[in-house]
């Protein structure tokens, strides 16, 4: 059963405070280090950079326009794979 | 800069006409076989493959010089290389994983923060694990504020972590 929408989506609120600091200070580059995996990824997060735990480590994830309404956690795995570089490519944004 | 790069490996034999099983490592599993001919990992032996079709895990494939299910199941384990040089070169602020593991990583002001361990992507972006000098590893996202130059040819990345990634 899906969320009521008449809630609005859920996010921790230590999190909007934090983020609303950061944009305010203009320091988007800056990591906002956040522990709250299931808050969802709003439309004001975006151009941020949060340092979400995953239980070990905070994974640095940039937020673009296409992540809004997904959950911080689903950036930051809690297991890590490997693989083989092989042909793989990475492009700096 | 290594000289050869693992692309694939042989899992098994396929059939008993002398197949292999193979597993892809490419980002596209298929473009295995555009790199071919392949390398063992000392460079000694050239392979010409050929997919034939696609099964569980992987792809089913001829290899030249392996013609009886003995030779197929020889090879199993056996990783394939292809020759760094085969891969077609990328437009700028595009690398290839394999080019920037290893690169040391040196901070604004030139001190050696550590080299790079791995290329992940969580599917936000792109980050790149560092191996630091003081022990552990860290992340740093692949972004032009905060990887402002990747020198190849130095064998060098200059980065500008954002304040409190690296506590």
């Amino acid at each position: 059963m899906s969320r009521s929408v008449w809630k609005g989506p859920f996010v921790d609120s230590y999190v909007l405070k934090k983020a609303e600091k950061a944009r305010d200070s203009g320091r988007n580059n800056d990591v906002i280090k956040i522990w709250s995996r299931r808050s969802t990824i709003l439309p004001q997060f975006v151009g941020l950079t949060f340092g979400v735990y995953n239980g070990r480590k905070h994974i640095p994830v940039t937020i673009s326009e296409d992540m809004i309404g997904q959950k911080f956690g689903e950036y930051s795995p809690t297991r890590t794979y490997y693989g083989h570089a092989a042909d793989k490519k990475a492009k700096r944004k | 800069m290594t000289d050869l790069i693992c692309v694939g490996a042989v899992s098994g034999s396929f059939g008993v006409k002398g197949e292999v099983r193979l597993k892809s490592f490419t980002a596209n599993p298929e473009a295995i076989a555009d790199y071919g001919p392949l390398h063992f990992e000392d460079g000694s032996q050239s392979l010409n493959l050929r997919i034939t079709r696609q099964i569980k895990n992987g792809f089913a494939a001829r290899l030249s010089g392996v013609s009886t299910k003995e030779q197929a199941d020889a090879l199993r384990g056996t990783r394939l290389y292809a020759p760094r040089d085969r891969l077609p070169s990328l437009p700028d602020d595009e690398f290839y994983h394999t080019d920037l593991i290893g690169l040391s990583v040196f901070d604004t002001g030139g001190t050696l923060l550590g080299s790079v361990k791995a290329v992940l992507n969580h599917g936000a972006s792109d980050l790149l694990e560092l191996s630091l000098t003081t022990g552990g590893t860290e992340l740093i996202p692949f972004t032009v504020a905060c990887i402002p130059t990747v020198d190849l040819s130095a064998g060098r990345i200059i980065a500008d972590p954002p304040e409190g990634l690296l506590e």
